[in-house]
């Protein structure tokens, strides 16, 4: 909002467009089009190179695409915010979340910590003895579930009914009414198996995450709150993603079988070149001028990570798949976008990479290290339980998106071993 | 771990792994003119919206079974793909045009981008200063002398379709019968209002070759639509012309005479020229964008409102043959059409502050279409709706209320806006619609559309639907006066 009398602006800044700033090949439905499901890069890297912040009229959004527009946007909570998932679902003010209490957070990161191996042993362990499986659904898909019941102590019967309608949820959040309604449901359900489980727990001395939120006298609303804001998209979407890159470069499967140190690498450079959440969503708090343009008052502005992490301008030959690539930053960078002068991939919509910055000593760990090391656990497993793994004869497994704002990962990806 | 295999009968239905359905843009079929698409219902029967319905070409034909389940079940519709909520109701969408405070014009919205910073975007006193600079020249006493040059340039355009100086091909005779097919578009209303439009700016006649050109790139351009970048041209082609005018009219202020040789005053550019706002000048920047307003507001929506009319009152011989009976009707049979069927679909507002309407939380700064299109046609305020009746009892046709939107127990349509941005074309726009309506019914005999060479609805015989804005084409069949 300008200031001034009355509550309007009071000022101008001049903003047409001139013939040399529009893209005649460029057809703004591009961007709700199945060419950007299955491959968005094309289209991102033409926003990228013309129009930095284009302006999606249908959409109603800013794409910001280049890698130091979008890293200054994610960390510039003062100008632009991060709006809910249960916005979509008009339920703002629906339970708490929790996810941020501290016990939640130490509660998450020991029973996460303590389940990955195991969790991934028992996976791997139960391929069919034919030698082949689906990588993305039998692995990638199904382990964030599986760390996530761990995590809730779900029974077999409550984790099938748990695993089904959380996703549900998650995919509930979009833009489409037919899913919002099934999520509603769904987060019904859920809300009162909570209830159950909470009541059975309030008194028990379990180090579960139901337990612990009994204690704090959460409702069953609470807890569904909380896993809805959360995202096991990036674990899903990054193992996915990153043995989709390994099956396609067998040299680079080679390299990473020889050298297990380099298993985080290639999982990093594939959060860059593949990102699995291709783009976040923020609104302006109020109306701020950057980019050359004037954004309004609650405007979305779009920040494409799909397009920012193959910037030219910061990763050279950004196209290929390069694992221990010089110019990508090989650590957590805490609190920022880089680090010992490097930038890192953007890869989580949550916001700066950690949420804890730097000290105390005992901070828990963040969101980004407890993800990238779940991922790495999953995948050491699959090189120790199955070392000729290769991709299947004839297999042609590709990167997509099933809807519009929904993760960018392979679906299918048959293997041998 | 919990999860009994196969694990992917699980993941499928919840992801949507095999549902072709919800992947890119879908075709909705197209559905019998007042049947909705089923898109869907909740737990409760409530139907849903599928917000992809709005890019959809079922949409574009068929629009008002749509915003009847908006109106019915979700006034307020938040479409997350758009990223905007759309709000359909009469009432609602009034209350919002009137709280100037509480809805705002968008800074930088949907047409500054091809058209400039003009009013459109501004509001309170910074807007109304800068429509009054011609505004008034668009109303009462100065409309009034411009009539006769209206109805002489209506007169001479329509003698054309007779004598053989028509636009090549919009024209063709019948040499069977002696009777003649006019496409009143190119051959009356493309170019009509513009005339009358350049003739109130003062441009030049040789201007009058890229009006059309100007008009209708720039409103196709407008909303970032897949043709922006030709508005774009075109704005920047208007520009190129203008600016010469706008510096030597700034010297040289034309004054316009009637046609008795009494001022009428001076033309728009003229006026925009010598105009201040707070003591400055207008900047040439800021007269033409004002300019590129009026050339696109003048055009295209007269343009459509003509086309529209005739196709309309044509499809009504009862309605027409009334309207030749008592011409004071033409007045109730203007409203009514743009009632049913306007150029303009409505204004994109942000609301100022955080809000709550029919149960639906807005964030400040949000998007919200007020839809004109469905006002008008909401049962609450005009019972049913869908049918084309100049005689309707509800509906207000006296003399456009400058504000509030209901008088003598009748209600407004919304074609022309509501409240502070009430469109200043709005007076004009009607005089040139009646008036060449007069003529052209006084000037010919056993009028129709040509059927014919109408496009057709999905049926295959009856005509097709107006749908979103007007149509582009009316070809009609006309005897001639003898």
């Amino acid at each position: 909002m300008a200031d001034g009398e009355g509550g309007w602006r009071s000022y101008e800044v001049y903003q047409r467009v001139r013939p040399a700033e529009t893209l005649p090949q460029f057809k703004p439905r591009r961007l709700t089009s199945r060419e950007l499901l299955d491959d968005p890069y094309p289209v991102l890297a033409m926003l990228r190179e013309h129009t930095p912040c284009y302006r999606d009229w249908p959409g109603n959004a800013f794409w910001v695409t280049r890698y130091d527009d979008v890293t200054s946007v994610f960390v510039d909570d003062a100008n632009y915010e991060t709006r809910s998932k249960r916005w979509p679902y008009g339920l703002e003010g629906w339970g708490h979340d929790l996810g941020n209490e501290p016990e939640v957070v130490a509660c998450i990161a020991a029973r996460l910590d303590a389940a990955a191996e195991p969790v991934a042993r028992q996976i791997v362990g139960s391929f069919a003895a034919d030698g082949r499986v689906d990588l993305a659904v039998e692995l990638a898909a199904r382990y964030p579930l599986e760390l996530l019941i761990n995590v809730l102590d779900l029974s077999a019967d409550d984790g099938a009914e748990f695993a089904t309608r959380y996703l549900t949820m998650q995919r509930g959040s979009g833009w489409d009414p037919v899913g919002r309604e099934a999520g509603l449901v769904a987060m019904e359900e859920l809300a009162a198996m909570f209830e159950r489980l909470l009541a059975s727990r309030a008194s028990d001395g379990g180090d579960d995450l139901v337990t612990v939120v009994a204690r704090h006298g959460a409702t069953g609303c609470d807890l569904v709150a909380t896993l809805l804001e959360g995202d096991h998209e990036t674990l899903h979407g990054g193992l996915a993603n990153l043995w989709f890159l390994l099956s396609a470069h067998p040299d680079q499967l080679d390299v990473v079988r020889s050298d297990r140190r380099l298993v985080k690498f290639a999982y990093l450079e594939t959060l860059r070149h593949s990102a699995p959440v291709p783009s976040a969503d923020r609104f302006c708090r109020h109306e701020v001028e950057r980019f050359g343009r004037l954004l309004p008052d609650g405007a979305l502005v779009r920040c494409s990570a799909a397009a920012a992490n193959r910037d030219p301008r910061v990763f050279a030959d950004p196209d290929a798949f390069i694992i221990g690539r010089k110019d990508l930053c090989q650590r957590e960078p805490r609190g920022s976008y880089r680090a010992d002068g490097l930038p890192s991939g953007i890869s989580f919509g949550t916001g700066p990479p950690s949420r804890h910055p730097a000290e105390p000593e005992d901070r828990p760990r963040s969101r980004y290290a407890i993800t990238r090391d779940l991922t790495v656990i999953a995948s050491e497993v699959v090189l120790d339980e199955l070392p000729a793994i290769r991709l299947a004869d004839g297999a042609e497994p590709r990167l997509r998106s099933l809807r519009l704002g929904e993760l960018h990962t392979c679906w299918s990806l048959p293997v041998l071993w | 771990m919990t999860l009994t295999c196969p694990f992917r009968e699980l993941l499928a239905p919840a992801v949507g792994l095999d549902d072709d359905r919800v992947a890119g843009k879908p075709d909705f079929p197209l559905m019998p003119v007042g049947q909705a698409v089923d898109m869907g219902h909740s737990r409760d029967g409530t139907p849903l919206v599928d917000p992809r319905i709005f890019d959809s070409a079922e949409f574009a034909r068929n629009p008002y079974p749509y915003y009847r389940i908006l109106r019915d079940h979700h006034p307020v519709f938040h479409d997350a793909l758009h990223n905007c909520y759309w709000v359909t109701r009469y009432d609602d969408v009034t209350a919002c045009y009137l709280d100037e405070e509480g809805f705002n014009t968008i800074p930088k919205g949907m047409s500054s981008g091809v058209l400039g910073n003009t009013q459109l975007e501004l509001s309170g006193i910074e807007h109304r200063r800068r429509r009054n600079v011609y505004g008034r020249h668009l109303v009462g006493k100065a409309l009034d002398r411009r009539m006769p040059i209206i109805e002489r340039l209506a007169a001479e355009m329509i003698g054309g379709w007779m004598d053989g100086t028509a636009p090549e091909g919009s024209v063709v005779v019948d040499e069977s019968t002696g009777e003649r097919s006019v496409e009143l578009g190119r051959a009356f209303a493309n170019e009509f209002p513009i005339r009358v439009v350049g003739q109130v700016l003062g441009f030049p006649d040789d201007a009058r070759a890229d009006f059309f050109y100007w008009y209708s790139s720039m409103m196709n351009g407008l909303g970032g639509s897949d043709t922006a970048h030709v508005g774009v041209e075109a704005r920047q082609h208007l520009e190129d012309f203008v600016e010469a005018l706008v510096a030597e009219r700034r010297a040289h202020p034309i004054y316009l005479y009637d046609e008795a040789g009494d001022p009428i005053g001076r033309d728009i550019i003229s006026e925009l020229c010598l105009a201040t706002v707070d003591g400055d000048q207008l900047s040439t920047e800021e007269v033409t964008s004002n300019i590129a307003l009026v050339v696109g507001g003048g055009g295209e929506t007269t343009r459509g409102a003509i086309l529209n009319l005739w196709y309309l009152l044509l499809q009504h011989p009862e309605q027409y043959a009334a309207v030749l009976a008592d011409d004071a009707l033409w007045d109730a049979a203007f409203h009514e059409m743009l009632r049913v069927a306007s150029s303009i679909g409505g204004q994109p507002r942000h609301n100022t502050w955080d809000l709550e309407l029919h149960g639906v939380r807005v964030p400040a700064g949000s998007l919200m279409h007020m839809v004109d299109f469905s006002a008008n046609h909401d049962d609450r305020v005009f019972a049913d709706p869908e049918r084309f009746d100049i005689f309707r009892p509800n509906l207000y046709t006296g003399k456009i209320i400058r504000s509030g939107v209901r008088k003598d127990g009748r209600a407004s349509h919304l074609a022309f806006g509501v409240g502070p941005h009430l469109c200043p074309g709005a007076w004009i726009s009607h005089q040139e619609t009646v008036i060449g309506a007069r003529v052209l019914a006084q000037a010919v005999d056993h009028i129709r559309i040509d059927v014919e060479r109408m496009p057709k609805d999905i049926d295959g015989t009856s005509l097709a639907p107006i749908g979103l804005g007007a149509i582009r084409t009316l070809w009609l069949r006309i005897g001639a006066r003898g």
